[in-house]
């Protein structure tokens, strides 16, 4: 794809309706329309309530987006969109309104995995990135370790048995009255908490690369459960001890798989890691092994469309569907 | 000048093209979960009657209610072209459009649609010169009311939709109820409803249709908080 051309991505496949538009490697905007205020009050996200907002806001989303970028529909070479993995109500809206603008403006249409778009990500602030290396992709749907020999060539080494990582700080954040999503509220309520004042596992699977988070969440609240005032459990401590305890089964796996790949980069990706103290740890590893890395900022590690954008423009497209359905699992498997 | 009517609220996904007549229409089973059927149909349609996308400039959309994932195709797909070709979008009612399309001269007309889990959408018409007027608005029905409702008085009535699958014991004793067509929503339908809304000119901005969903979103975990009693220090 010509560098300097005009690609408009779409990303529906959970709860934000996101557009980006990059001419070239600039990206011009990235608009996310989160969902958290409408799923708050359900402690988590509800299918049929996403898909419901996803139509009813993508038509505006889709406008102001090219406001700001100062752009007419003529202007856009191609367009992308997620073909899943996702919601299936939530990816049809997305899908089928990119594909209708395609069609109607006679412009390719460009689909591509979630998790490739988590995957390519580190370029739209690093284009020279390249393989091989090792990512960590950590969401409320998904913890995985991936292998990125060449692009295209994605090995998983790890991934989680029971929970995500982010459903693991969800599910705890609506027991003790924290908020939705769990992630951020936790990490604010952390910031003043001691990471090391309760003793909370780290769980260990028998695939030595693989997660399980649901031992962690029982440990946890059965501490909540019978907490000893004399203890004098603050808050802020609890949410410290139960970040670190999630940060560090995350990390410990990764810096295995580090460690027996032998790879010199590694990044990261997913709403989780926005979380701060697991972008400290990465940024620890990296230092302390010499490891060039590749994060996204927060708000490229989140979903978004711009990571679709800049995955169509590397080509690490997945298929042309033709008359197959969106796809609802992975390529990386 | 063209017209493109689509509609995908019920088990076929539909679409027709129209000059001043019907050109051409195409109708396929939608298999589930085929999120591709209707841009494909409508790409077909397009090519074989030899229009330009760019002469379409009116799409007409069935907006329910029906099966919302269908639903949902229809609406991003129509507002994708309505926004790129900047051309109105006009949105009628299934029911309506089946009512409407019903043939009878005296007899009061059911429209009942199936939205899944046991539950029909259902409107009553009265027939009058030139087409039908609601005599209610639309309303959700179970099994048991439904059958309240078709029975509930002797007066002679029409029923279209989707009657085919109901359970014989819904219809109960029958002798006032007459089974009609159609029996489903097909694009030609809501194309015979929407032409008359284009032409009075009464329709909102194509930013502002939304789907006749016509019942709360399924919450299919509790609602209820987990929030427990925590003794925390502070
Ligand atoms: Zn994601």
């Amino acid at each position: 794809m010509s560098k300097d051309k005009v690609i408009l991505g779409f990303e529906t496949s959970c709860d934000e309706t996101a557009i980006a538009i990059m001419r070239g490697e600039e990206l011009l905007v990235n608009t996310i329309s989160s969902q958290v205020d409408i799923h708050e009050k359900f402690g988590g996200v509800v299918p049929e309530v996403a898909s419901r907002a996803h139509a009813e806001m993508i038509r505006n989303i889709f406008h102001s987006s090219l406001n700001s970028a100062n752009l007419q529909i003529s202007d856009i070479d191609s367009v992308a969109t997620t073909d899943g993995p996702g919601l299936v109500g939530s990816l049809v809206v997305g899908y089928n309104f990119a594909k209708s603008i395609a069609w109607s403006i006679d412009k390719p249409l460009y689909t591509v995995d979630h998790m490739v778009g988590h995957l390519a990500a580190p370029l739209i602030e690093n284009p020279n990135m390249e393989p091989p290396f090792l990512t960590l992709l950590v969401s409320g749907g998904h913890t995985q370790i991936v292998l990125v020999e060449k692009w295209g060539d994605y090995k998983l080494m790890g991934t989680t048995i029971d929970d995500a990582a982010g459903e693991a700080f969800d599910k705890l954040s609506r027991f003790c009255g924290f908020g939705f999503p769990g992630g951020p509220a936790i990490q604010r309520i952390a910031e003043s908490g001691n990471p090391s004042k309760i003793n909370l596992p780290r769980p260990k699977t028998k695939h030595e690369y693989n997660y399980s988070f649901s031992g962690l969440k029982t440990a946890a609240t059965n501490f909540l459960k019978n907490i000893d005032p004399d203890d004098k459990i603050t808050r802020a401590d609890f949410a410290a001890s139960y970040q670190e305890a999630i940060v560090d089964s995350l990390m410990i796996n990764f810096t295995k798989a580090v460690k027996e790949t032998g790879v010199k980069n590694i990044s990261g990706g997913g709403g989780v890691m926005a979380n701060s103290r697991l972008r400290e740890k990465m940024n620890i590893l990296a230092n302390d092994n010499n490891l060039e890395i590749f994060l996204p900022s927060p708000r490229l590690s989140t979903d978004n469309a711009a990571m679709i954008c800049v995955a169509a423009q590397n080509d690490l497209i997945t298929n042309d569907l033709k008359e197959n359905d969106v796809r609802l699992s992975s390529i990386i498997k | 000048m063209y017209s493109l009517s689509i509609s995908t609220s019920g088990k076929y996904i539909s679409v027709a093209l129209f000059s001043d007549k019907l050109i051409s229409s195409s109708s396929v089973l939608a298999e589930n979960g085929n999120t591709n059927l209707l841009m494909n149909s409508i790409d077909e349609l397009t090519l074989k009657s030899n229009i330009k996308k760019s002469d379409i400039n009116v799409i007409y959309l069935d907006t329910g209610p029906g099966f919302y994932t269908s639903l949902r195709i229809g609406l991003a797909v129509s507002q994708g072209i309505c926004a790129t070709l900047g051309i109105p979008l006009i949105s009628v009612n299934g029911l309506d459009a089946l009512a409407f399309a019903a043939h009878t001269g005296h007899r009061k007309i059911c429209s009942i649609i199936d939205i899944k889990r046991d539950e029909y959408a259902f409107c009553t018409y009265k027939p009058v010169p030139g087409g039908v007027v609601r005599e209610s608005e639309p309303e959700v029905l179970n099994e048991n009311t439904l059958k309240q409702k078709l029975n509930e008085d002797n007066e002679k009535k029409l029923i279209v939709g989707d009657w085919n699958e109901l359970n014989e014991k819904i219809i109960g004793d029958s002798s006032y109820l007459k089974f009609g067509s159609p029996e489903y929503v097909s694009a030609e339908h809501i194309y015979n409803v929407g032409k008359e809304i284009y032409k009075n000119s009464d329709f909102p901005n194509f930013n502002e249709v939304r789907i006749s969903y016509m019942r709360e979103p399924d919450i299919s975990f509790s609602n209820k908080s987990l929030e427990s009693e925590i003794n925390f220090h502070d």
